[in-house]
């Protein structure tokens, strides 16, 4: 949620003229807002409806009173809904631009407390206009539209090895932690209420169950909060995963206890029988999520492996399946929260393995879009609905409330982390301790659980309101504020910003077969063992079924050197170009990635020659041959690890099977002497794919004539020599449906002939081009078959 | 199986292990039964093949250097008091020791040593640095055969270069201790034996 881009803030408030018009422009957009509401009820469309419908009404033709034709006409019920929320989004996206243009404020106080503050401002405003503030926070559109997106990018990209490791830390804390809470805040309040002093206090009338779902909603971290406070303070993996878990993995507590005292509130009393149907109906809750995310996390991976065709809906898949996911467990009254979790973490390496890069950056940069504007909002509504009310504000029940809820948090985490240290490897400090208490923030999943409450059976619901409106307030507030000092001067362990390195993730893997062989050896099925069995498991069968292609057999130190080299090619083209790459293996590698053509189903002279105007053609030879003569010498150091282009599509195994299929292409190609065409690549092919680069999908629907692409290797030099991009596209459209010679992969030369076959001439000069790369190449089989060639291609 | 295990163990032997290795009684009781379950020809000692014996081992990149870990120099046969002190390198290290200073005998769990070990399993040769060969033939048995010679060429030197800060082209000891750093290799080489 924190920009980087605030901190350039030369000095205090931004003074200068784009800043200004910014703070003008939400002034603006503050006025507006309110307002607005205002003229729509008196807009003069109204009497222009009235008008209309009498028109029908009535006879025809005898009350047409006839007006000016209304040139310019305002309609604001018309578009009322969407405009608003347009408004308010704007809003929230202004005061996230806002916050950092005063840097000081915004490191002192996290944007959450920022927001809330703006929330109230703008509730007071519209109050104050008279107007009726609108119900932002209505439980439907806190629970679908506001809260999915902010789960699923945390759900999507939570940290799975931290999670899994300390999973059973988290859940002690989540299921134990919060039951504790719950049953002790419930319990303790209700005897508060009971012990009041003879004068008539409203408490009184206060039953046991009440209290207990006021406690139950009261007690469950909130995610949200915590993600808007934990994201500014950066402390170490562990805690941070520590209190995040909790936070997610409490919903399934929370939605059990919440509807099972919400039940039984209205009958009164709860027998042993339901207490036991509670245990059976969280275990049947937070298995059931899981599982009901797990499966639409498949369907989505089994779905990407198909989109290799149409990359941009890729993203689309994601979303949406992830949100049927929540949707669906919602409707069984499952943990929507676990869902969505597990069906994220569940398709992301799958996914990841088939999706485009681009693909996968829309996806991170709409969930973090989304689930950033989704918190702004959240906070601003919680803002707007603290002035809206209704309040009864009663000082005993909410001071002890707030009390309760601080007394309840430090002795369960105490007391748990007492007994999990004896099952804990590393233990929990007693710094890890405070830091895990005081972050147990609570927030708007509280609030709203409150606001759906029923009046009838909960007479008591203004003063629930009030109480967890202050509680929530006091935690984002008082702990939000100032936990990032405390985090100091405790010298907590902080996060480490170095990415992770291919030593650590070589060792990493080392020392997990090295303790899973030593768990086997003293007969201890431990961790190690079943993660090792899972890994086993998941290649042998789940990779094959949810990963395209040859991606599937990519073990995981491959594919994350992959990933590694990829992102410090970028670095470095976006630093600037001009790159001396590592020199590594020269040209046998590159040689791989030429990909021969197979030979096309004969019907050679049946496709038009477009002609060339000579100049043309020449000035294209020259630009090809200068560029590929540069190509060449790059590609003594070219190691296709670090080419920005493999990592689009298919994998290296993809790579060592087009190796073998040109040695045996080889022996075919001397068979073809006289093809007039090039073959062409089959549209899946690396070639094609790599072409894909830049441009947009829509010019590979590849027919077979426009794969004059020799060249196309080029393209894959591209981060280097950004021209010959252009190049290709220019070239590739200059000859269609042109006819080539059947040179294959590194063709040294234009194909743009009419005639096809090869000047002699030309065929020298690129004779020695050939012989240098196919010395360098692994000598084939049929390498001695080359020297016969007078067709230059290549082994 | 526990009967006959206490009664080939001496209470002598059990409290010299415990001094050595820092395992408690009922841990070395129980790893003497998996011994001895392990110890088909039933001589007090294990061979190589009662190791490969063990079927999760065979599916294991690691299996073989694993099992020679145990063995000392040149030997073929290790008895229970090897096998405990190898395995004493993965017990948990506790807070008490965590604070004890560098005193000439380190216990067998303390992160050097057991950093030691792992970097002894790569460096076969004991030439005290692990070279590009032999980390390309770690590489090769982890990823296994689909992946080309020169791919894993490119990795090992990338590694090499990324941990190498004394230009030897090869990562010693301390350059090893260097990039393991963040790694929390006291969670990660641990193994909770049931008290």
């Amino acid at each position: 949620m924190p920009s980087g881009a605030g901190s350039h803030n030369p000095a205090g408030i931004g003074r200068s003229l784009p800043e200004r018009g910014l703070l003008l422009l939400m002034v603006l957009v503050f006025l507006e807002g309110s307002v607005l509401p205002l003229g729509a009820a008196s807009s003069p469309d109204i009497r222009h409806q009235e008008n209309v419908d009498n028109h029908k009404a009535a006879d025809p033709g005898h009350n047409f009173t006839k007006k000016a034709f209304p040139v310019l006409d305002l309609d604001y019920k018309h578009i009322q809904t969407p405009f608003e929320i347009s408004l308010w989004v704007l809003l929230a996206s202004l005061m996230k631009l806002g916050f950092h243009l005063i840097p000081r404020l915004s490191s002192i106080v996290p944007e959450s407390c920022l927001l809330i503050t703006v929330g109230l401002l703008v509730g007071g405003l519209i109050k104050l206009a008279g107007e009726q503030v609108p119900p932002v926070l209505d439980s439907r559109l806190f629970f679908l539209c506001l809260l999915p997106p902010i789960i699923l990018d945390a759900g999507y990209f939570l940290p799975i090895r931290p999670f899994m490791e300390n999973l059973g830390t988290i859940l002690m804390f989540a299921v134990v932690g919060t039951l504790w809470n719950a049953f002790f805040i419930g319990g303790l309040l209700y005897a508060v209420c009971q012990i009041q002093p003879a004068n008539p206090n409203p408490l009184h009338a206060m039953e046991l169950l009440p209290c207990l779902l006021f406690g139950s909603i009261i007690s469950a971290v909130d995610p949200v909060a915590v993600l808007a406070v934990f994201e500014e303070i950066h402390i170490n993996e562990l805690l941070h995963i520590l209190v995040f878990g909790e936070s997610l993995l409490n919903d399934a507590v929370t939605v059990v206890l919440y509807h099972l005292f919400e039940e039984f509130a209205g009958a009164g009393t709860v027998t042993v029988m339901d207490g036991v149907l509670g245990v059976i109906s969280f275990l049947v809750v937070a298995l059931g999520g899981v599982l009901v995310g797990a499966i639409y996390g498949i369907l989505s991976a089994f779905t990407s492996r198909f989109t290799s065709h149409t990359r941009v809906i890729e993203p689309l898949f994601v979303f949406v399946y992830s949100y049927m996911a929540y949707l669906s467990a919602e409707m069984f009254h499952l943990s929507g929260i676990m869902a969505l979790i597990a069906c994220g973490a569940v398709m992301r390496p799958y996914v990841e393995a088939n999706i485009s890069h681009k693909s996968h950056t829309t996806i991170k940069y709409f969930l973090k879009m989304w689930s950033s504007v989704s918190e702004t909002l959240i906070f601003i509504f919680l803002g707007v609905a603290t002035v809206d009310g209704p309040h009864a504000w009663n000082w005993t029940f909410v001071t002890v409330t707030v009390i309760l809820c601080l007394v309840a948090r430090v002795i369960g985490v105490v007391g748990l982390t007492y007994v999990i240290n004896q099952f804990r490897i590393v233990k929990l400090t007693t710094k890890d301790q405070f830091i895990i208490a005081y972050g147990g923030l609570r927030g708007a999943i509280a609030f709203s659980l409150g606001f759906l409450l029923d009046k009838n059976h909960f007479p008591m619901r203004e003063m629930f309101l009030t109480a967890i409106i202050t509680v929530v307030f006091f935690t984002v507030f008082v702990q939000g504020m100032t936990i990032k000092p405390l985090v100091e001067l405790l010298a907590v362990k902080k996060k480490q910003e170095a990415k992770r390195s291919i030593n650590e993730e070589i060792h990493t893997q080392f020392l997990d077969h090295l303790l899973t062989g030593i768990e086997d050896i003293c007969g201890h099925y431990g961790h190690h063992h079943w993660k090792d069995k899972l890994n086993r498991f998941n290649k042998k069968y789940v990779k094959k079924c949810l990963i395209a292609g040859e991606r599937s057999k990519e073990p995981q130190l491959i594919a994350f050197y992959h990933k590694m080299e990829m992102k410090q090619a970028i670095e470095l083209v976006e630093s600037g170009g001009g790159v001396k790459l590592p020199s590594a293996v020269p040209s046998t590698v590159s040689m791989q990635n030429i990909q021969p053509k197979k030979p096309p189903p004969a019907k050679p002279a049946e496709r038009a020659l477009p002609q060339l105007p000579k100049g043309r053609e020449e000035e294209i030879r020259k630009i090809l041959r200068s560029n590929l003569q540069r190509t060449r010498q790059r590609l003594r150091s070219y190691n296709r690890h670090t080419l920005v282009a493999d990592p689009y599509e298919d994998g290296f195994g993809d790579l060592l099977l087009k190796k073998q299929r040109m040695i045996e292409l080889e022996k075919k190609i001397k068979d073809m002497s006289n093809y007039l065409t090039v073959p062409a690549a089959p549209p899946d092919s690396p070639t094609m794919c790599r072409a894909r680069l830049a441009s947009d999908p829509q010019a590979y629907s590849m027919k077979q004539g426009s794969d004059g692409v020799p060249t196309i290797h080029v393209d894959l030099a591209s981060p280097q020599s950004p021209d010959s991009v252009n190049l290709m596209d220019e070239f590739r459209q200059a000859s269609q449906q042109q006819e080539k010679d059947e040179d294959q992969g590194l063709m040294m030369k234009p194909p743009s002939r009419p005639t096809g076959r090869r000047k002699p001439g030309e065929t020298d000069a690129d004779k020695d081009q050939q012989k240098l790369m196919r010395c360098l190449s692994d000598p084939g089989p049929s390498a001695e078959e080359d020297e016969d060639e007078d067709e230059p291609f290549l082994p | 199986m526990g009967s006959r295990a206490s009664t080939l163990l001496r209470e002598e032997e059990i409290e010299e292990i415990k001094k050595e290795t820092g395992f408690s009684h009922s841990q070395i009781t129980r790893l003497y039964s998996r011994f001895t379950s392990l110890d088909k020809g039933e001589n007090g000692t294990l061979s190589r093949e009662d190791f490969q014996r063990i079927p999760e081992l065979a599916i294991n990149p690691l299996g073989d250097r694993i099992i020679n870990a145990f063995f000392p120099e040149g030997e073929d046969q290790v008895n229970f008091r090897g096998f405990m002190r190898t395995l004493a390198h993965f017990r948990p290290i506790e807070d008490n020791e965590k604070n004890k200073n560098a005193s000439t005998n380190e216990p067998l769990n303390s992160r050097t040593n057991k950093l030691l070990f792992a970097f002894r399993l790569y460096d076969l040769d004991r030439d005290d640095k692990i070279s590009r060969d032999e980390l390309l033939q770690v590489l090769r048995m982890m990823v296994g055969v689909n992946i080309s010679d020169e791919q894993l060429g490119s990795i090992a030197d990338r590694t090499i270069q990324e941990a190498d800060t004394n230009g030897d082209n090869s990562i010693s000891f301390n350059e090893f201790i260097k990039v393991l750093e963040k790694v929390d290799v006291e969670q990660k080489m641990s193994i909770r034996f049931l008290h």
